[in-house]
């Protein structure tokens, strides 16, 4: 049952990183190609050396997500930390709110986004495209940090309060430490959001060199007349997941750690 | 000629004083119009059923919630409107609320961190306290890593680091085994108590109230049934819920007659020759030291705490001394004076 698992998670992965390597022929023709000519690195080259060049787009999107999480979490802590602390009857109504706001498609927004971005001038500006992404993501970040807030026993703060800890220090000497694996995750999938983001990125951003990554790979694909490349495509799509894992396997074991094992009785 | 004897002065505003001290939410009254006063070095017990305020007025206590009503007077000072960390007050909780992410050191050091203190007088106060409690060799250990008695000692060793003019104890026992209780409490009594400082402890075991405190006050349902020591609230209880609150196995209260209810303790009660209660026996729980008798009588049944090795036939009859009678008004339940 697992390595069915693995297998239907990890084929596609490993046929993009295939296509990625072999040349256009090989991909046509498969075994009747000469050996000398079935492995490559052009692909790689080719989406490195472009103009743009692809670390462009990943240097892009990186600013993006960036901002997009460190402004999404600046504002969801405080108010997840609010809303379990001091939420009272309005606590359910926001929360609903909420739920109903992180369902919501967001397709259906990006239209308005885009005379949003006009009438403010914030087209073509790769900051600016972090705002969008925050006002999606924050729903979903402020429930799963209330969550987690609501997961802390409340006598800890106490115990800070009584040593005299005021607000903004009990939050960054005791909970938000705490809080690290939750804020983690939160940050993942905020950052995994903008990562991958298509449609706002398409319409907000028209330079080329302000493009980010999604945008920046269907380009490859529109950029020859009457082939597909999908070799460049695939070399540009491997590179623009390594940074997600390079991520996933450094916070890996503050996202699984239970570091609050042990506040109350063990 | 007789010289002037010394005149000893107590200041009659030193220690704790509640005055009128209430907390209602919404329409529900948690805690009514509650007075007490401990004197410094008094070790004082909330002792009460779950939900009878005692948490409730350590929290007022705290500063953690706001009161509805009355003041809260330390050394003649109003603390009431001070917020919790303003107060010097130390709290030792059910739960400990060590900081699970800072090590031993660290968990003492936070405080006194935050407050200003310089690194080398930190050092110093913190070795201190790690060596009154035994903790020396653990102070890099992290809360996880410590078993529960060692935990209830660190928390302990933070709540006497600041130097309260205050200490609160939320059942600080309660998560601990029986035997190692027990084995606390002379220690527990020996750090806080007979200091400059008030002690407040909550509990929901009497026998810990008994052992603990110098005096205990029973609370029910926010309103304060009586204050006293141990012997005064066994002895003499207010009225009939005390009665029944201390003392286990609990006192036997007899049905009531012409508004009034007679109740015995149950080592009170004892086997007599004639013209006593005719009783029948109907259950016998062996603890090694003493035995508990389940009976049934004309009166209802009677619980009888006598020596281990007393043989007793299954029928008899149960006196007492009149003077071991505690009669109570069946309507209020106040203890009346005499029958």
């Amino acid at each position: 049952m697992r390595s069915l698992l693995l297998l239907w998670s990890l084929a596609p992965l490993a046929w993009q990183l295939y296509t990625s390597l072999v040349t256009p022929e090989a991909l046509v023709n498969g075994s009747g190609v000469a050996a000398g000519s079935f492995w490559t690195l052009e692909n790689y080259r080719q989406v490195w050396l472009a103009d743009p060049p692809i670390w462009r787009y990943l240097l892009n999107s990186a600013v993006v997500g960036g901002a997009t999480t460190a402004l999404t979490l600046t504002l969801a802590v405080p108010c997840a930390y609010g809303l379990q602390r001091q939420g009272g009857r309005l606590r359910w109504a926001v929360t609903l709110a909420l739920l109903a706001t992180a369902i919501f498609p967001t397709v259906l927004l990006f239209l308005a986004l885009l005379q949003l971005a006009r009438a403010l001038g914030l087209a073509n500006n790769l900051l600016a495209l972090s705002l969008p992404y925050a006002a999606l993501c924050l729903p979903l970040a402020v429930l799963l940090l209330r969550a987690a807030f609501a997961e802390l026993p409340a006598e800890l703060e106490d115990a800070a309060r009584l040593e005299g800890l005021n607000l903004p220090r009990r939050l960054r000497h005791v909970l938000l430490p705490l809080l690290a694996p939750s804020l983690a995750s939160t940050a993942i999938l905020v950052f995994l959001f903008s990562w991958n983001e298509y449609p706002i990125a398409l319409t907000w951003i028209s330079r080329p060199e302000l493009l980010t990554l999604p945008p920046a790979i269907a380009r490859i694909a529109g950029s020859s007349l009457f082939t597909v490349p999908y070799g460049a495509f695939a070399a540009a799509t491997v590179l623009g997941s390594l940074p997600l894992l390079l991520i996933v396997l450094i916070f890996q074991r503050s996202i699984v750690s239970g570091l609050t094992q042990g506040a109350i009785k063990g | 000629m007789i010289e002037a004897m010394p005149v000893i002065t107590t200041n009659p505003a030193a220690g704790l004083r509640i005055e009128g001290l209430s907390r209602h939410i919404g329409g529900r009254s948690l805690l009514s119009d509650l007075n007490l006063q401990v004197a410094p070095g008094e070790c004082l017990a909330l002792l009460g059923p779950s939900g009878c305020g005692k948490t409730t007025t350590l929290r007022l206590l705290a500063g953690l919630d706001a009161a509805s009503a009355g003041r809260i007077l330390l050394d003649g000072d109003d603390i009431s409107r001070l917020s919790a960390g303003d107060r010097r007050v130390a709290m030792v909780f059910q739960s400990y609320a060590l900081y699970p992410h800072l090590s031993v050191a660290d968990n003492l050091a936070l405080g006194l961190r935050i407050r200003g203190m310089g690194a080398r007088e930190r050092e110093e106060r913190i070795a201190a306290v790690l060596e009154l409690l035994q903790l020396s060799e653990l102070r890099l250990r992290r809360p996880a890593q410590l078993s529960g008695g060692q935990r209830q000692r660190v928390a302990l060793a933070r709540a006497l680091l600041r130097q309260p003019r205050l200490v609160l104890l939320d059942e600080p026992m309660s998560n601990l085994d029986a035997q190692l209780r027990e084995e606390l409490r002379p220690e527990l009594r020996r750090l806080l108590c007979g200091g400059e400082q008030p002690v407040v402890y909550v509990t929901h075991d009497q026998q810990e109230a008994m052992g603990m405190a110098d005096r205990i006050a029973v609370l029910r349902d926010g309103h304060l049934q009586q204050v006293g020591s141990a012997r005064e609230l066994y002895e003499r209880p207010a009225n009939r819920f005390v009665a029944a609150f201390l003392g286990r196995p609990a006192i036997n209260l007899l049905p009531p007659e012409a508004g009034r209810q007679l109740g015995l303790r149950p080592e009170h009660l004892q086997p007599v020759a004639s013209g006593g209660i005719p009783a029948r026996l109907q259950r016998r729980e062996w603890w090694g030291n003493q035995q508990l008798l389940w009976l049934e009588s004309a009166r209802g049944d009677l619980r009888l705490l006598v020596a281990a090795d007393l043989e007793l036939p299954e029928d008899l009859q149960l006196g007492w001394r009149p003077d071991h009678e505690l009669w109570f008004d069946s309507h209020s339940g106040e203890r009346l004076a005499g029958p």
